[in-house]
């Protein structure tokens, strides 16, 4: 069984803090969500994760854009740069690196939920023809996407994975677990075109190469981030080094 | 109630080293032993790409070399991906019809339409059509097996008319199956006429259900060919020793491992949004532990699944025939978990103290 050989501290450049597990759940509605998952380079399966994780097979680049029009913070746009993977048996998605465009809401979802969160600017324009989105650090555009010919699908068919954020906690480095319930309302399928991807920029390990479209799909619903309830330990396998909050 | 046995190929790492043979001499001694000790069928799967979970990509081959080195047991193709892009219909008809040659007539023929990410993407077939192009194949397959000459104009394929060979001993042709993962699939089956081929073990209640309602469906069907096949199997783990203990340990060991590539498997679901798959389409046999009540309840195996003495298999087996299973299908190891020669063993104590317990005339005739 094949996991993870990136050294934990390769994944730690934009590692958020901890103070404590007792974050409330929050929702947000009417959030539009962008996903698109790419294959990457069979290579960098393994280097790219922590020894805790397991690839995917193929393994896989997602980013997942959320547009928040209200949230305790006010709105704001997250630009979420994830590598597929397993944790135990589990799948999850592992938070290499974040964008948000909103001071308060960056703070609260590193020391709240342990997202990996840089400050910068995120854009995801939806039109009737194409869905746009950019995301910038600064002046560097590190991620460009255009999402081409909406396809309607019903709101049980598109699937968001859990995340899976390293952070460091009042138990130490761990893999937090953040389970992030969507209820869509209306999901159409894309299909993606990448025009610019700077992933190490982002936070995401030098390995990792979006090189081949799967899919991508645009939504509108409710995204609740749920309390935490579990970390594990990013060198150790989830079998042995889960632990409840 | 009747017996077989389910090949994926599971092969541990590393691939090198001989493993990967090692597996497929394996399996043909497993495939010799059942059909000297009176088991129904011998299934091989089809997959891809799916390193350490199966390596089971050619099954028509390995089912030719079970045909040529057994003599009663039969050939199941389970299942052939009817996907195109994978298998086209013409080779899968011809395929078909050799192995049934082969083997005496002993083929049953399953189809399929693959549930992960993973195999689709590889063949750059697309998910939405899945459902369409096994619709397709299902009913233009027992055409060029009966048939002298046979055109079709399709949506997947089309074909001039022409006499598709060899053709299949059993006539009209062989029994034909679909594998059963998304829930529906059973009523899918029942249909057209075809056995249900359950490769993700329900629940006991679950199964329950599904088996009343196929049974029920499949009274009004509307064959794709000239045979029904009314037939509902399941899918089960099978490790059986004298010591209930060793056996949960050395069973249970393999049920953890299979779960474990199954759950790394990248499901279609996952990765696609698409309407065409409904579910993950997850084969592992379900293991929830908290659902006990089972006489295996003491050595820590799960409800329903086949490890254990005897006894425990037995009272398993019970509860799943009174559910109106006609039969069961086990995986004997999974990444070569079991040493070759307590699967064997396992097989023999099977046969030997469990399968008087559900006679059928084939088991009694070769016991």
């Amino acid at each position: 069984m094949l996991t993870g050989t990136g050294p934990v501290d390769e994944f730690l450049t934009h590692a958020a803090t901890l103070d404590a597990f007792d974050v409330s759940a929050v929702t947000m509605h009417e959030a539009e969500i962008l996903q698109a998952t790419y294959e990457i380079r069979i290579g960098g399966r393994q280097v790219s994760l922590p020894p805790g994780l397991h690839p995917t097979n193929p393994p896989t680049f997602v980013a997942q854009l959320w547009r928040c029009h209200d949230s305790p913070w006010g709105p704001f746009a997250l630009a979420q740069a994830r590598i597929g993977s397993r944790s135990g048996l589990r799948p999850r998605g592992f938070v290499q690196g974040c964008v948000c465009d909103n001071d308060a809401a960056t703070e609260a979802l590193r020391r709240g939920w342990g997202f990996p969160v840089q400050r910068g600017s995120v854009t995801l324009l939806r039109h009737y023809d194409a869905t746009v989105a950019t995301v910038a650090i600064g002046d560097h555009q590190v991620f460009e996407m255009t999402a081409l010919d909406p396809d309607p699908l019903g709101p049980d068919d598109v699937s968001y994975s859990t995340a899976a954020n390293l952070a460091q906690t009042p138990r130490g480095l761990r893999l937090v677990q953040v389970d992030v319930d969507v209820t869509v309302q209306r999901a159409e399928r894309v299909k993606p075109r990448l025009g610019c991807f700077d992933g190490v920029r982002w936070g995401v390990h030098a390995s990792v190469v979006p090189y081949h479209p799967v899919s991508a799909s645009t939504a509108v619903g409710a995204i609740t981030i749920q309390r935490l309830r579990y970390v594990s330990k990013p060198d150790e396998l989830a079998f042995t080094s889960t632990e409840a909050l | 109630m009747k017996f077989g046995i389910f090949f994926e190929m599971s092969t541990p790492r590393p691939f090198t080293g001989g493993i990967e043979p090692q597996v497929f001499m394996n399996a043909l001694e497993q495939a010799r032993l059942v059909d000297e000790l009176g088991f129904d069928w011998v299934w091989a799967v089809e997959h891809h790409f799916l390193e350490e979970y199966s390596h089971c990509s050619a099954p028509e081959v390995v089912l030719a070399a079970v045909a040529a080195q057994t003599a009663r047991v039969r050939i199941g193709h389970g299942a052939v991906v009817c996907v195109p892009e994978m298998n086209h219909p013409i080779r899968v008809a011809e395929r078909c019809a050799t192995l049934d040659i082969i083997s005496g007539g002993r083929l049953e023929v399953g189809t399929a339409r693959s549930s992960t990410w993973t195999e689709l993407g590889g063949f750059n077939a697309n998910p939405d059509d899945t459902k369409k192009t096994w619709d397709e194949f299902v009913r233009v397959l027992p055409k060029m097996w009966a048939d002298e000459h046979v055109s079709y104009e399709g949506n997947c394929f089309s074909m001039p008319e022409r006499n598709v060979l060899p053709k299949p001993v059993q006539k009209p042709h062989p029994p034909m199956w679909v594998t059963v993962t998304s829930p529906g699939t059973e009523l899918d089956a029942a249909e057209r006429g075809l056995g249900c081929l359950g490769v993700a073990a329900a629940g006991y209640q679950e199964q329950e259900r599904r088996t009343k309602e196929y049974f029920q469906r499949i009274e009004s069907c509307d064959p794709v060919g000239s045979v029904v096949t009314k037939e509902v199997t399941t899918l089960n783990f099978l490790f059986c020793h004298e010591d209930a203990g060793h056996a949960a340990k050395m069973g249970m060991g393999m049920v953890g491992q299979f779960g474990l590539t199954n759950s790394h498997l990248m499901w279609t679901r996952e990765a696609f949004p698409t309407r065409a798959y409904q579910s993950l389409g997850n084969l592992a046999p379900k293991t929830d532990r908290a659902k006990t009540g089972g006489p295996g309840d003491a050595y820590g195996i799960p409800e329903g699944i086949c490890v254990g003495d005897p006894e425990i298999i037995i009272a398993a087996l019970k509860r799943w025939e009174s559910l109106g299973l006609t039969g069961i299908n086990f995986l004997l190891n999974g990444l070569e978990t079991i040493p070759q020669q307590q699967v064997l063993d396992s097989l023999r104590l099977f046969a030997r103290e469990v399968m008087p317990q559900f006679t059928t005339d084939h088991h009694a005739a070769v016991q």
